[in-house]
């Protein structure tokens, strides 16, 4: 059969943010594939560095929508390194309590995106109405459903009350069930199981040759998670197992997802037992004393990583940010080799893909140099019209 | 912190070049500049003997009076070493690709390419990352000039 | 004189009841079933009554726009010629009665044709539009095609084959004097529901316009009037092998009364589309090659063994 070259992409149906693949087929088997990223590069590490640490909270917070408290506790913790701050201990479970939240909300939102890719609209429907639970609980303790702002340098912005927490063991109760039914779902349902099983192999000697990280790895049945490698703020305090599973597949992933939700539950359970009064931040100055500090956290997605250098001044020398999603990338065309059109979607999706946050950085406009390549919005304009006419499309109107 | 200075010591005395007294360690996390020439060996040297198989990422920064390279590796146990070297500054600067140790690298040192304007060897040939197609020549948005 | 009266009866019997119109007002009736109950078994509050006839209203105002690359007159006549074989399939569908509008022995076999055309020009639709999506949609189309419509035939004819007619009245009218015989016809039943799935390429059969994979498949290129005509046309198929199903396997006709046998034909098609929509609730997608190893391997030995066994009882009865 000859070969076709298909483009998932820069915009398609299975991908939620742009980022473009190009796909050459052979009948339904993808024969090759290539990635090409970028599409969502908004200049936050340069912005940064013309911001001040405590702007920048807010603004790393944006790198993505979903693991937002994911991003900013990675930064802060590399500010507080800097300043040698000690962040209490109830402002760090209550960080971790975000986290875990978070965890969950992410989770059974790519349950319900994983439903949808291998055309299960069922299960995309009961996931998402699921989810809104733990985003009323979010929004409850923090105010906002996503970008919760909790997080400040020296520690968190709100307390939780008890009858808050009373809400909070409540809404898991509700959760844990239903978690439990997807479980079933997953295991028993024929037609998930023959979608999903030997679909995007990974082996465990290529997911760590090829730098894979989160679910991905942990599904090829590496126990390699941030929370027990690196206990940053409370995590050593808390007992729970790291999720992993044997199948080093699409299936794999799907269950080790669920097990990390079941293991979530457990985790806030404990932190809303055990954690303890006090002040919720120290102070922490403006003036950040030179120096560098990395930290890892465990976002949903995998390993987080930031990196803060500072010059002594109120704002940062250079903010270093590495998303999950990046380290995953190299994986992803391995995975989709030699594998059906019909596969990529789920393949892509069982990563879990941010491309929000791999692609930060945005193209910063040279109007020293005056250079005619950034087009202002009516020049824009006009090439969209022209270029429409010469495809005998007059769409009639102006854009 | 035993384990963290025992892989200092043991760098130095295996690169006599290396200066571990200017090393910043704390808890799993270490902070280590290398000159150039050793950097190689020593990245080699982590990952073959102390197990540092994992990339974090690469990150390039203009000091000003030269770009600085930051390796960021991980180990099985949680330990976070950053290798440092400083490179001159402005044009033509190359430096060797890791892609021979750590085969995840393409993208982060794609990003080097792209950002910081230096020649990264011995990668394969590729659409530049993150800066789009028709990104103008000859600018590099993390350059301090 | 009445000759002109019975040519008068026979253009209102094919233009309007039971024939184009009444079709497209099922249609229309029976895709809001399907959606309210794809919603409910959803947890969701589903559309209200009258979002079929708004979404066919707003199509139709909207611009039309053809590929500048795609064969122009195929590409606007495609939908007319997929809508006018399913609307002619349903001629000879029985509906208030167990008789219908113009049945001839061999008429199951006829339908079963017609029934095939709109799978053809889904095809055809997809390589005119010279857009690779729609080629791809195509492909896969016409690679279900061969998977699903030997299980689909086959199921159809067990049950004909015990009532020893190859007229869709004549099986009705037979079943409807043995109901009890019906009951051999289950694993047929559930054939033939399957198999209506990938003809309806409805989930788990959706592969051609899986929009996760290959966008909008076949209609990708397809706007305005001509996509309202093929969304027309797949109510009225959903309706016709919902009413084939229906009529082949269900015993209950009352003679004499046409209004509460239209009212009982109503109720038999809804209860397929129910089954229908269920399994569209329940399944993930099949890839096409499970798809296709699921046609052959499962679907077509159990319409087999119905075939054998239902001639083994007919030679007994």
């Amino acid at each position: 059969m000859s070969k076709m070259i298909v483009p998932l992409g820069p915009q398609h149906p299975a991908l939620e943010e742009p980022e473009s693949f190009t796909l050459m087929l052979e009948g339904e088997r993808v024969a090759a594939a290539t990635v090409a990223l970028g599409y969502n590069h908004r200049g936050m590490e340069k912005a940064a560095e013309s911001r001040t640490y405590v702007q920048n909270i807010y603004l790393l917070e944006r790198i993505c929508g979903i693991c937002s408290h994911s991003h900013s506790t990675c930064y802060v913790q590399t500010v507080e390194a800097l300043a040698g701050a000690e962040v209490p201990k109830r402002a760090q479970y209550i960080r971790a309590l975000i986290g875990e939240l978070e965890r969950i909300h992410s989770h059974l939102l790519w349950l319900g995106i994983a439903g949808h890719e291998i055309g299960f609209m069922t299960l995309f429907m009961y996931a998402w109405k699921d989810r809104e639970i733990v985003m009323d609980i979010l929004e409850m303790l923090t105010g906002n459903r996503i970008n919760y702002g909790m997080n400040m340098l020296g520690g968190v912005r709100r307390d939780i009350t008890p009858e808050q927490g009373q809400k909070v063991l409540e809404a898991l109760d509700a959760l844990e069930e239903r978690t439990e039914y997807y479980k079933n779902v997953i295991l028993q349902e024929q037609t998930v199981a023959i979608r999903t099983l030997g679909v995007g192999r990974l082996s465990r000697e290529d997911g760590l040759r090829l730098g894979a990280t989160g679910p991905v790895l942990r599904a090829a049945g590496v126990v390699k998670d941030i929370r027990k490698d690196d206990p940053t703020e409370v995590y050593n305090e808390l007992d729970f197992k790291v999720a992993t599973d044997e199948h080093a597949d699409v299936y794999g992933r799907t269950v080790v997802r669920v097990t990390e939700l079941m293991e979530s539950y457990h985790m806030i359970r404990q932190i809303l037992r055990q954690i303890p009064d006090g002040p919720l931040s120290v102070k922490v100055p403006n003036r950040i004393p030179a120096g560098e500090a990395a930290a890892r956290y465990e976002a949903p997605r995998g390993e987080d990583f930031h990196y803060t250098r500072s010059n002594g001044t109120d704002k940062p020398e250079r903010v270093k940010v590495r998303a999950p999603t990046l380290a995953n990338l190299a994986a992803i065309t391995h995975m989709i080799d030699g594998g059906f059109l019909a596969d990529v979607p789920i393949v892509i999706a069982a990563i879990d893909p941010c491309f929000s946050c791999t692609d930060r950085m945005v193209r910063v406009k040279d109007a020293s140099s005056g250079r005619d390549d950034v087009w202002n919005w009516d020049k824009l304009r006009q090439y969209s019209i022209e270029w429409h006419k010469k495809r005998g499309q007059d769409l009639g109107y102006r854009i | 912190m035993q384990k963290e200075n025992d892989i200092l010591n043991s760098l130095s005395k295996k690169f006599p070049e290396i200066d571990i007294s200017e090393a910043a360690v704390s808890v799993r996390k270490i902070y280590l500049s290398v000159p150039e020439e050793a950097f190689m060996n020593a990245l080699k040297f982590l990952s073959a003997e102390f197990g540092f198989k994992n990339l974090c990422t690469v990150t390039g920064l203009d000091a000003g009076d030269g770009y600085e390279f930051i390796y960021h590796i991980s180990d099985d146990e949680g330990v976070l070493m950053n290798l440092k070297f400083k490179t001159a500054g402005g044009d033509g600067v190359t430096i060797k690709s890791v892609l021979p140790i750590y085969q995840g690298a393409t993208f982060y040192e794609r990003e080097l390419e792209g950002l910081l304007g230096v020649k990264v060897e011995g990668l394969p040939e590729g659409r530049q990352y993150p800066l789009p197609d028709n990104w103008p020549e000859g600018q590099y948005p993390m350059r301090k000039n | 004189m009445a000759n002109l009266m019975s040519v008068g009866t026979a253009i209102f019997n094919i233009l309007v009841y039971p024939g184009f119109l009444f079709l497209g007002v099922l249609s229309l009736v029976y895709e809001y079933a399907d959606r309210i109950i794809y919603a409910r078994l959803q947890n969701r509050v589903g559309p209200p009554w009258y979002q079929p006839v708004a979404d066919l209203i707003k199509l139709l105002t909207k611009e039309t726009v053809i590929p500048s690359e795609a064969n122009n007159r195929l590409f606007r006549s495609i939908p007319t010629f997929a809508f006018a074989a399913t609307a002619a399939s349903f001629l000879y569908i029985p509906v208030w009665n167990n008789r219908s509008l113009l049945p001839f022995d061999g008429d199951l076999i006829v339908v079963m044709y017609f029934l095939t055309i709109p799978t053809l020009t889904f095809f055809l639709a997809g390589w005119y539009s010279s857009s690779l999506f729609a080629e791809i949609g195509g492909i896969r189309a016409m690679m279900q095609l061969f998977a699903y419509e030997v299980p689909f035939y086959m199921s159809l004819l067990g049950p004909a084959a015990l009532a020893g007619t190859w007229s869709i009245s004549g099986v009705s009218q037979f079943y409807r004097e043995h109901p009890l015989l019906i009951l051999i016809n289950i694993p047929s039943l559930a054939v033939a529901i399957f198999s209506a799935q990938g003809k309806l390429e409805r989930v788990p059969f959706d592969a051609p316009d899986a929009e996760t994979e290959v966008v909008g498949g076949t209609f990708t290129e397809y706007s305005g009037r001509f996509l309202a005509m093929f969304r027309m046309m797949l109510g009225a198929e959903m309706v016709v092998v919902a009413a084939l199903i229906a009529a082949v396997f269900s015993p209950f006709f009352i003679g004499g009364n046409a209004a509460l046998g239209l009212f009982l034909f109503l109720i038999k098609v809804l209860a397929v589309v129910f089954l229908l929509a269920l399994m569209r609730a329940a399944l993930a997608r099949f890839r096409l090659d499970q798809m296709v190893s699921f046609c052959w391997k499962v679907l077509t030995p159990v319409s087999l063994a119905q075939i054998l066994l239902d001639l083994i009882i007919k030679g007994a009865l």
